[in-house]
C-alpha cells in the first residue's frame, strides 16, 4: 500500500473540464492535510486537442512532480495512448469506457484497470453528460481513499455560485462515481491509500496569483501588460484586485506600450510593474535600458516559456536567463530574482519593489510556466514580513530649484528622486546621457562618473538582495545548484539520495543577478562534484557559474529542454551514475 | 483669465538648440506662451517627448520633462496621467515619432482618450538623421534613402486620428504664433486626448515644404464661414482637401476620458496608501484556503 504520496493525471480534450476537476482534487488533497503541487500540460488552444493536468500530493512541502504517474484518469483512448507509458508499475488507470474499450495493445499488464462508463453514468443516471468529470472524481476518491466529506465540501464550494441545482447535481455525481466503484471494484483495491491530517490553515495558490498578490502587498499600484501565456494571470489578478486599493491596470496595445507605461507611471511616482513572457520580454528590451539610465524603479515579471520565437507557449523552460541579464544595448544596473516556490513568489515579488525603488533600477522576477501556472500548498502569508521602503523618494514637501540634483553623484550611487508635482524639482529625465541636474551632455568626465554612479548600485544593493537557500548537508561532497521550478524536484532528489545513503547539498539561488559570485565560488570550491540543473540547452546558469569558477572537471550538467519540468529521477540518475563511477574507481 | 505667469517661467537655463530658422522654435515659444496664459505652473506640467529634432523640445521646457525612447511618448504620457491626474500632461514628437515608429500608440491613445495633449511637429522629413523621407514626405521627395524620389504616399495624420476616435484635432503653423498659441490653449483645456499637428518646416533638409510653400498652401478653417468642428463628416472632408492644408480646430467632441472610465480613485494613484493594509490582505487570502 502506497500511503500519502500520489500523482494523479487527468487526460482528455482541452475544454472538457479537467482543469476544474483537477483543481477540485488539489483542493481536496490540501484539505486532507497533504502538500500539493499541480502541473498544467495544456496545448496552446482553447478547445480540443489533448491536454493533461497533473496533481501531486505527498507529505513534503514544495516538491514538484513525482517520478511517475500513479493514477491516470483517461477520458479517451488518446489519453491512454499518450500517457500509459508514464504510469508507475502498480499504478492504475481509470478509463471512461462509455464509447470505446481499451485496445488490447495499450493495456499495460502491470497496472490496474478500472473501466467505468463515466459519460453514460453522467448522462443516463444524472441527465447531463458534462458532469462526467465530477463522476470521475467520485470514483477516484473511492479508489484512493479520499475523504468523501471533504470531496463533497469542495464540490459544493466550487459550484455554489452556480446555484443549488448545480451543487446538488454534482454531489449526486460524486456519489454515483463512488457507488460504481463500491459496486464493481470492492475486491480490487488500487494499492493507494490516503490518510488525512489537519490542514493547519494552509493555502493553495497558483504561482502567478502569488506573484500578483505579492506585488499588491509590496505596494504596486500600476500595472500595464499585454496578454501572453503564461503571464496573463498576473494581469488579470491585478485588474481584479488593484482598483480596490487605489491602483490602476491597463491592457496595453503591445509590450512596447506596456513597458513604457510602466516607466511613465513609475516616473510619476507609483510602484509599477508589467508581466510578460519571452516574446514580450524581447520587445521590452529597449525601454528597460531607458529605465536603467533614467533610474526609474520598476518590476518586470517574466513568466518564462519555451522559446525561441513562439516556441511552445504553454510549456516551461529556463532559456530566458541570458536575456534578462544581458539583453539591451549599453550597460545598466539590473536585478534578476527567481522565486523557488509558490510561497517564495509572494515574498520575493513584494521585496522586488523595495529593491527597485531603493536602488532605482529595473528588477526582474523570473518565474517559469512550471512554477507560475502551478498551484501549491503554502502556509498562511505573513503580511508583517512585507514592508514598503521607498528609499530616497521625495513625494511631498519641496526641494530647492537650482540646488536639487536628480542624478546627484552619491556614495551608494542612488540619488534623491523627486516626482512631478513637488515644487522646485523640475528637471529633465533623458535617455541621453546627462549630468547631475539631468541636462544632456556628452562630456567625457561626466559620462565616466555617471556610469560609475549607476553601476555602483550593483554593489550597494548587495545586502538587500534575497539570499540563496543552502539545503542539505553543507559538508556534502556532492553539490547541486539550481533555481526556480527545479527546486522542488531537487529537494526531492536530496531526500531520496539521503535515504540511499548519499548526502548532498543544494544551493537554491534566489538572486541570479547580480550573480552571487563569492557564495557560488565557495560552494563550488569545497565540493567534489557540482551538478547544475537547468531547463535549457546551452547551460545558461552553468555558464554564469563558469565565469566565476573557470572550467572545472567536476561540473556536471543536468539539462532538460523538452518543455516539461524535471521529474526527480531525471536528476537522481545522473548524480548516482557519477557517484557509482567514483565508487568503482575507488575500489580499483 | 488672469495672466500672471510669464512664458519665461517655462524657460530652461539650457538654450534651445535647433538649426537657425527651424520651425520647432515657433512651437516651443507658442507652448510656453500657452502654458503661461493658462496660468499653469512648471511643477504641475509633465512634458514627454520622443526622439528626433522635435524630441529635443522636452529639454527646453522648464517642467517635469521626460525624454524617452523613439516613438513611445504616448504610452509614457498616458501612464503619467493615470498615475497623477492632477498633472497637466503634454507629449510632443515629430512626424516620424508619431506617424512611423509610434503610429500604433497614436491610434490607441486616440481611442483611449486620456486627458493628454499631443503636439506633432511635422517637418515632413527625418531631420536629425540628415534628411531622409518621413511618413508625411510628399511622393517624389528625393533623399538619401529615396534617390529616385520617395515612392510612397504621405500619411494624413489628422484624418487617421479622426477615424481612430480623436476628440480634439487641430493643426497650426509654426510661423503663425498667435493662432498656434490659441490652438495649444484650447487643446490643453480640452478634456480628453487633443492632437495639435504643427507644420514646422525643416530649413536644412526639406527644400520643398518651406515657409514660403506653406504660406501658399495653408488656409485657416476659421475663415471658412459655417465650418462646424463638431461634424465628423465635415471634418473628414476638410482634412482631405487636396487644394489647401487646413489650419485651426478641425474637430472637437466631448467623450468620457480614459481616467473617467478607469475607476481611478478620487485622489491620484501616486497618493494611495501602501501601508496598514494587513487586515484587508488577510481577508483577501481567505479565498485561497
Amino acid at each position: 500500500m502506497v500511503l500519502n504520496d500520489i500523482e494523479i493525471m487527468f487526460g482528455g480534450q482541452a475544454g472538457d473540464g479537467s482543469l476544474t476537476t483537477g483543481d477540485l482534487i488539489a483542493g481536496t488533497f490540501k484539505r486532507m492535510g497533504l502538500e500539493v503541487y499541480t502541473y498544467k500540460d495544456f496545448p496552446s488552444r482553447i478547445r480540443g486537442g489533448h491536454t493533461n493536468y497533473v496533481i501531486r500530493a505527498c507529505e513534503h512541502a514544495d516538491y514538484g512532480m513525482s517520478d511517475h504517474v500513479d493514477g491516470l484518469v483517461a477520458f479517451d483512448i488518446e489519453a491512454v495512448e499518450i500517457h500509459a507509458a508514464q504510469l508507475r508499475p502498480g499504478g492504475f488507470v481509470l478509463f471512461d469506457n462509455s464509447s470505446d474499450a481499451v485496445p488490447e495493445h495499450l493495456r499495460r499488464p502491470d497496472v490496474r484497470w478500472y473501466e467505468i462508463p463515466l459519460a453514460k453514468i453522467a448522462k443516463g443516471d444524472l441527465g447531463l453528460e458534462i458532469v462526467r468529470n465530477t463522476v470521475s472524481l467520485g470514483a477516484l476518491a473511492a479508489l484512493i481513499g479520499m475523504d468523501m466529506e471533504i470531496v463533497r465540501e469542495g464540490v459544493a464550494g466550487a459550484y455554489r455560485r452556480k446555484g443549488e441545482k448545480v451543487v446538488d447535481l454534482n454531489l449526486r455525481a460524486i456519489d454515483a462515481g463512488a457507488r460504481y466503484v463500491a459496486d464493481h471494484f470492492a475486491g480490487e483495491p488500487s494499492g493507494y491509500g490516503l490518510v488525512s491530517k489537519p490542514d493547519a490553515g494552509r493555502l493553495i495558490m497558483m504561482g502567478n496569483d502569488a506573484i500578483a498578490f505579492g506585488a499588491l502587498a509590496g505596494g504596486c499600484r500600476f500595472m500595464a501588460g499585454y496578454p501572453i501565456t503564461p503571464a496573463t494571470d498576473v494581469l488579470e489578478w491585478m485588474a481584479q484586485h488593484a482598483p480596490a486599493y487605489g491602483g490602476v491596470v491597463v491592457q496595453a496595445e503591445d509590450e512596447l506600450a506596456a513597458i513604457n507605461m510602466v516607466i511613465g507611471a513609475a516616473f510619476a511616482g507609483v510602484r509599477s510593474m508589467t508581466a510578460t513572457s519571452g516574446p514580450g520580454q524581447a520587445l521590452m528590451t529597449e525601454a528597460i535600458g531607458l529605465a536603467g539610465v533614467l533610474e526609474v524603479p520598476l518590476v518586470v515579471v517574466e513568466c518564462a516559456r519555451t522559446g525561441p520565437s513562439t516556441g511552445m507557449p504553454t510549456k516551461t523552460e529556463q532559456s530566458n536567463l541570458n536575456h534578462l541579464i544581458f539583453s539591451g544595448h549599453g550597460e545598466i544596473p539590473r536585478v534578476v530574482l527567481a522565486p523557488c516556490s509558490v510561497e517564495d513568489s509572494f515574498y520575493i515579488t513584494a521585496e522586488a519593489f523595495n529593491i527597485a525603488e531603493k536602488y532605482q533600477v529595473p528588477v526582474f522576477v523570473l518565474s517559469e510556466q512550471a512554477l507560475c501556472q502551478s498551484k501549491a500548498t503554502l502556509p498562511e502569508l505573513d503580511f508583517d514580513r512585507v514592508s514598503v521602503d521607498r528609499g530616497k523618494l521625495i513625494d511631498a514637501g519641496e526641494v530647492v530649484f537650482g540646488e536639487y540634483k536628480r542624478f546627484a553623484f552619491t556614495e551608494d550611487g542612488v540619488s534623491p528622486r523627486v516626482i512631478p508635482g513637488v515644487p522646485g524639482g523640475m528637471h529633465l529625465e533623458a535617455g541621453s546621457e546627462h549630468g547631475e541636474f539631468g541636462v544632456i551632455t556628452e562630456n567625457a568626465d561626466n559620462r565616466r562618473r555617471m556610469m560609475d554612479k549607476r553601476m555602483r548600485k550593483m554593489e550597494s544593493m548587495a545586502a538587500d538582495l534575497p539570499q540563496a537557500n543552502l539545503r542539505g548537508d553543507d559538508r556534502a561532497h556532492v553539490a547541486i545548484i539550481g533555481y526556480g521550478s527545479n527546486c522542488g524536484p531537487i529537494r526531492e532528489t536530496q531526500e531520496r539520495l539521503l535515504e540511499r545513503g548519499l548526502s548532498t547539498r543544494f544551493l537554491e539561488l534566489r538572486t541570479l543577478w547580480p550573480f552571487p559570485e563569492e557564495q557560488v565560488r565557495a560552494f563550488v570550491a569545497s565540493a567534489d562534484h557540482v551538478f547544475v540543473v537547468e531547463n535549457n540547452y546551452t547551460g545558461q546558469l552553468e555558464r554564469l557559474i563558469r565565469y566565476v569558477t573557470g572550467p572545472l572537471e567536476k561540473m556536471h550538467a543536468i539539462r532538460k529542454y523538452d518543455g516539461r519540468p524535471f521529474r526527480p529521477k531525471e536528476i537522481i540518475e545522473p548524480i548516482e551514475r557519477v557517484a557509482i563511477e567514483e565508487l568503482v574507481e575507488a575500489q580499483r | 483669465m488672469a495672466t500672471l505667469m510669464s512664458p519665461k517661467e517655462f524657460a530652461t537655463a539650457t538654450p534651445a538648440w535647433w538649426c537657425p530658422g527651424c520651425g520647432d522654435y515657433g512651437v516651443l515659444s507658442a507652448l510656453k506662451q500657452a502654458l503661461a496664459e493658462l496660468a499653469l505652473v512648471p511643477k504641475d506640467v509633465a512634458f514627454v517627448s520622443g526622439i528626433g529634432c522635435s524630441g529635443k523640445i522636452s529639454g527646453y521646457l522648464h517642467s517635469y520633462a521626460f525624454h524617452g525612447v523613439h516613438g513611445r511618448a504616448l504610452p509614457v504620457a498616458t501612464a503619467v496621467k493615470l498615475a497623477n491626474a492632477e498633472l497637466t500632461v503634454i507629449a510632443a514628437g515629430g512626424d516620424g515619432d508619431g506617424y512611423a515608429i509610434g503610429a500604433g500608440h497614436f491610434i490607441h491613445a486616440l481611442r483611449r482618450n486620456p486627458d493628454v495633449t499631443y503636439i506633432v511637429m511635422d517637418n515632413q522629413t527625418y531631420g536629425l538623421t540628415k534628411g531622409q523621407s518621413s511618413p508625411t514626405s510628399m511622393t517624389g521627395y528625393v533623399t538619401g534613402t529615396s534617390p529616385s524620389g520617395h515612392p510612397e504616399a504621405p500619411i494624413n495624420g489628422l484624418s487617421l486620428a479622426l477615424a481612430a476616435g480623436g476628440t480634439f484635432l487641430a493643426r497650426g503653423f509654426s510661423a503663425q504664433p498667435k493662432p498656434l498659441v490659441e490652438l495649444l490653449k484650447a487643446a490643453i483645456r480640452h478634456r480628453g486626448f487633443s492632437v495639435v499637428e504643427v507644420m514646422s518646416p525643416c530649413v536644412t533638409y526639406n527644400k520643398i515644404n518651406t515657409y514660403a510653400w506653406f504660406k501658399e498652401h495653408v488656409a485657416d478653417v476659421a475663415l471658412d464661414e459655417g465650418y462646424d468642428p463638431a461634424s465628423r463628416e465635415g471634418a473628414f472632408a476638410m482634412l482631405n482637401r487636396s487644394d489647401k492644408i487646413p489650419l485651426g480646430i478641425l474637430y472637437r467632441e466631448e467623450r468620457a476620458t480614459l481616467e473617467d472610465l478607469s475607476r481611478l480613485p478620487d485622489r491620484p494613484v501616486t497618493q494611495q496608501p501602501l501601508d496598514g493594509l494587513e487586515e484587508r490582505f488577510a481577508a483577501l487570502q481567505e479565498r485561497y484556503r
